[in-house]
């Protein structure tokens, strides 16, 4: 049984791309709503009650940014208040809070999809468009990492060979640019090791292969296939602009018909996918535990 | 039939007016396990890059080196790189890429496999050294040990006909290191694959060979079955200090005839050839007890809030003007003491003092000057500048403490592993330290190196300078501690001069110990047991066959 996580790299970076590409283009606020919502209820379905900072973060970030458009902002023809001879409009607070709303529900997106593109399905998908590009990236993966404990080594090395002669600024910066000219010698000397080591093993005699770790299988291939096809009808209800909504200088639906209802549930079905599948594979295995 | 086949090879580096390899000879047969040993420098490393094209230096070379019957030169790239694997020192520097299993399939990857091939390779390799447990770990996460199972893991998916290891276990602790050897002496058993290494440890890997190879300044010196070349070595004490300890007991001994190997067949020498009425030596006057120069009152430490204790307890201490060792198993808190004594790690509680004044106490840096200086494990952290002379201008040592002068012009990457150690020591040495802290002083050093770099260390002991060493070298210990401790789940379970301790030891010891236990009391160097071995004399009476 597999979770959404496990899906194949390329149904996952295809589902992520469309849900991102559709929110970043439709302004219509059920969209919007739906795409929050979502976001929200699949982070907490795979985290639970974990990363109260996050949720914190982006509440915070959420009040900012519905706060900020209708202060700056003046346009709409209905006035609320006014707050220092300016006018606080009714039509820029929705904006904003729509606004808001999408930024916000793009983010959660972004987060729960950071937790699930690990860097072995980064690579895969980078090696299915150039084996070399990946391995570069899985070399820079390893040396980034590699570097720090490195850095800190040789802080730590020089600090009790008495490099530092007195506790003042001046010379904690000389000694850092020698702990850093330490560090170049370092990855100099040792990068010929590597490169001794990777043509020892037969680096650069022709076309590499990349190793998958990932299989598509039908199911991977099916839920590609609803992606493309629900981001389809999405797309096209957007380009016909059937979810087109205005704000400014009143609020006004553009268009309201059949499409834009269908828009609207293939967008719904979208969103919902992932928490679908999730608490699926959960009730599956609760009733199959249960059994035992 | 021959799987390498030199003939006269002669090699030198540009420039350079000596050569490197002169007039080389050799046959090695399919499904030999060779062992090639030789002091630093005397050219093992340039002559196994030889036998591996991808990795044969620039410079002038003639001879040849035929690969099963065709010369090297002649092989198409693939069977170049994948029927020769190469496995090198640095387990570290080896690793290409950020996961273990990418790692297993890098070379696979450069061979352009199809992709059913790559994965009955990986888990057929997986499963044969039982790695299934780290797989899927970043490779920066593993041990010593296991970053050099993996390079030999993935040397091997690639399925070469012959193995050539340079020093695959001078980085290693000694466990870790014996495992290894292991590993190897069962592929050759296993798969008839042939193998040939270049080591300094030889404790464990002679007894497992068929062969055994001595270079001496760029020549084969000897090459046959080990017994026969250990009987030739006699004369050489310099390349013999490296050898397994039993042989070098019967060597010392003169003994004639065949030479015992492991441990058993010492125990065997000894029990056939010696009396031992006289069963231990007279007890060395023990030092009157002086101030401490450090020490560790009830410390607990941890990296992390919630993790666990590294330090559980830690009380010991350590007298001016002793060479205090203290040893102990990977992740038992060794290092992290040195580090915590040396003020890079805080205590959570508990007490350590250096002179008698608190660590607290030491402010602005004051530590570090003409007090306490470390030497860490990793000493090319210590280096800088393009020459060692620089190096120690730098720090403002005028001229060396010992005698180096001829690594001052080199770059100190060059140096071997055992050179860049007392070049760096020799750093340390110019802030004037009354108390010198090392962690693991002799990784990478070979026999007769570990014994010039034991004499060092009693240099500066007679100079009135306290030496605390974090070592898992066991025999290093015996030779220049005077006192020696066990480190243990954060604590110190046990002190002792080397011969109280060695000899209460009945695993974790010397090999000479082993081979005198029940026989000789207390008997833990070579000097020792070949001393009492003189004073008893030999059995009149051949043994009963």
């Amino acid at each position: 049984m597999r979770t959404f996580s496990d899906l194949n790299p390329i149904t996952l970076a295809v589902w992520f791309l469309s849900v991102a590409g559709i929110c970043m283009f439709c302004n219509f606020p059920v969209v919007t709503g739906l795409s929050l919502m979502a976001a929200v209820v699949f982070f907490l379905v795979r985290n639970k009650t974990a990363h109260r900072k996050t949720h914190l973060f982006f509440a915070v970030l959420f009040l900012v940014l519905a706060l900020v458009n209708p202060l700056m902002s003046h346009n709409g023809v209905t006035v609320l208040f006014v707050l220092n001879h300016n006018p606080v409009t009714l039509e820029a607070t929705l904006y904003g809070l729509n606004s808001a709303v999408m930024i916000v529900g793009v983010l959660y997106w972004f987060r729960s999809m950071t937790q699930i593109m690990t860097s072995e399905k980064l690579l895969y998908l980078t090696g299915a468009l150039s084996p070399k590009l990946s391995l570069v990236l899985s070399m820079s993966l390893r040396f980034v990492p590699l570097f720090a404990r490195q850095s800190e080594k040789i802080g730590q090395s020089q600090k009790a060979l008495g490099l530092y002669k007195e506790d003042n600024a001046l010379d904690t910066i000389r000694g850092k640019l020698r702990e850093f000219s330490v560090l170049i010698t370092w990855a100099l000397e040792n990068g010929i090791i590597t490169a001794d080591s990777m043509e020892s093993r037969g680096y650069g005699i022709g076309r590499r292969s990349q190793f998958r770790t990932f299989r598509f299988t039908r199911i991977d291939a099916l839920l590609t296939l609803l992606t493309l096809a629900l981001t389809g009808l999405c797309a096209a209800a957007i380009g016909t602009g059937a979810l087109t909504f205005g704000f400014y200088p009143a609020l006004c639906i553009e268009r309201w018909d059949s499409l834009s209802i269908a828009g609207i549930l293939a967008f719904a079905a979208l969103v919902l996918l992932p928490t679908i599948i999730e608490l699926e594979v959960n009730l599956r295995w609760r009733f199959l535990t249960s059994r035992i | 039939m021959a799987v390498f086949d030199i003939a006269h090879l002669n090699f030198s580096y540009p420039e350079c007016p000596a050569p490197a390899l002169q007039d080389i000879s050799l046959q090695l047969k399919q499904g030999e396990f060779a062992v090639l040993c030789g002091a630093t420098g005397s050219g093992k490393s340039t002559f196994l890059r030889m036998l591996k094209r991808e990795l044969t230096p620039l410079g002038d070379i003639s001879g040849e080196v035929q690969f099963h019957g065709k010369p090297l030169s002649a092989l198409d790239d693939r069977t170049a790189a994948s029927a020769i694997g190469f496995v090198m020192q640095k387990p570290e520097q080896q690793i290409v890429t950020d996961k273990v299993w990418h790692e297993l399939a890098f070379g696979l990857e450069n061979l352009h496999l199809p992709q059913r091939e790559m994965q009955r390779r990986i888990a057929e390799i997986v499963s044969y050294f039982g790695i299934g447990d780290w797989y899927h770990r970043e490779t920066a996460d593993l041990s010593g040990g296991q970053k050099q199972l993996l390079n030999l893991a993935a040397v091997l998916a690639m399925q070469p006909e012959v193995l050539i290891l340079d020093e695959p276990t001078a980085q290693l602790d000694p466990i870790a290191a014996a495992e290894f050897i292991t590993t190897l002496h069962r592929l050759c058993e296993d798969t008839g694959l042939t193998i040939l290494m270049a080591e300094h440890r030889l404790e464990e890997a002679v007894p497992v060979c068929d062969r055994l190879l001595v270079m001496e300044h760029g020549r084969l010196l000897l090459n046959g079955e080990p017994r026969k070349v250990l009987a030739a070595l006699s004369e050489k004490p310099e390349l013999l200090c490296a050898m397994p300890a039993a042989a070098r007991l019967a060597c010392e001994l003169s003994h004639e005839g065949d030479c015992p190997l492991t441990v058993r067949e010492g125990r065997r020498f000894l029990h056939e050839n010696f009396n031992n009425s006289v069963r231990s030596l007279p007890l060395p006057e023990t030092a009157p007890t002086s101030a401490a120069a450090l020490q560790f009152k009830d410390v607990w430490l941890r990296y992390e809030k919630q993790g666990a204790d590294i330090l559980r307890g830690m009380a010991f201490s350590v007298q001016t003007g002793e060479i205090f060792c203290i040893l102990g198993s990977n992740g038992s808190g060794k290092s992290t003491t040195l580090r915590a004594a040396a003020a890079l790690q805080k205590p959570c509680s508990g007490e350590i003092r250096v002179f008698g004044k608190p660590l607290k106490t030491y402010k602005n840096q004051s530590l570090y000057r003409e007090c306490l200086a470390m030497l860490p494990q990793d000493v090319q952290t210590v280096f800088l500048r393009n020459t060692v002379r620089e190096e120690l201008q730098e720090c403002g040592a005028s001229d060396p403490p010992f005698p180096m002068e001829h690594l001052l012009d080199l770059h100190p990457y060059d140096l071997s592993g055992g050179e860049q150690q007392i070049a760096a020591l020799a750093k340390v040495l110019a802030a004037n330290p009354r108390l010198l802290l090392l962690d693991e002083p002799t990784k990478g050093m070979d026999a007769a190196m570990k014994l010039q770099f034991a004499d060092i260390l009693r240099n500066l002991k007679a100079d009135g300078k306290t030496v605390v060493i974090v070592t898992h070298d066991v025999e290093f210990a015996a030779i220049c501690a005077d006192r020696c401790a066990m480190c243990f789940d954060g604590q110190i379970t046990a002190v002792g001069t080397p011969g109280e301790f060695f000899a209460g030891n009945n695993f974790y010891t010397t090999a000479v110990s082993r081979i005198t236990r029940g026989f000789f009391d207390g008997a833990v160097t070579l000097e020792q047991a070949a001393a009492l071995c003189r004073t008893n004399g030999r059995k009149e009476a051949a043994p009963c066959l």
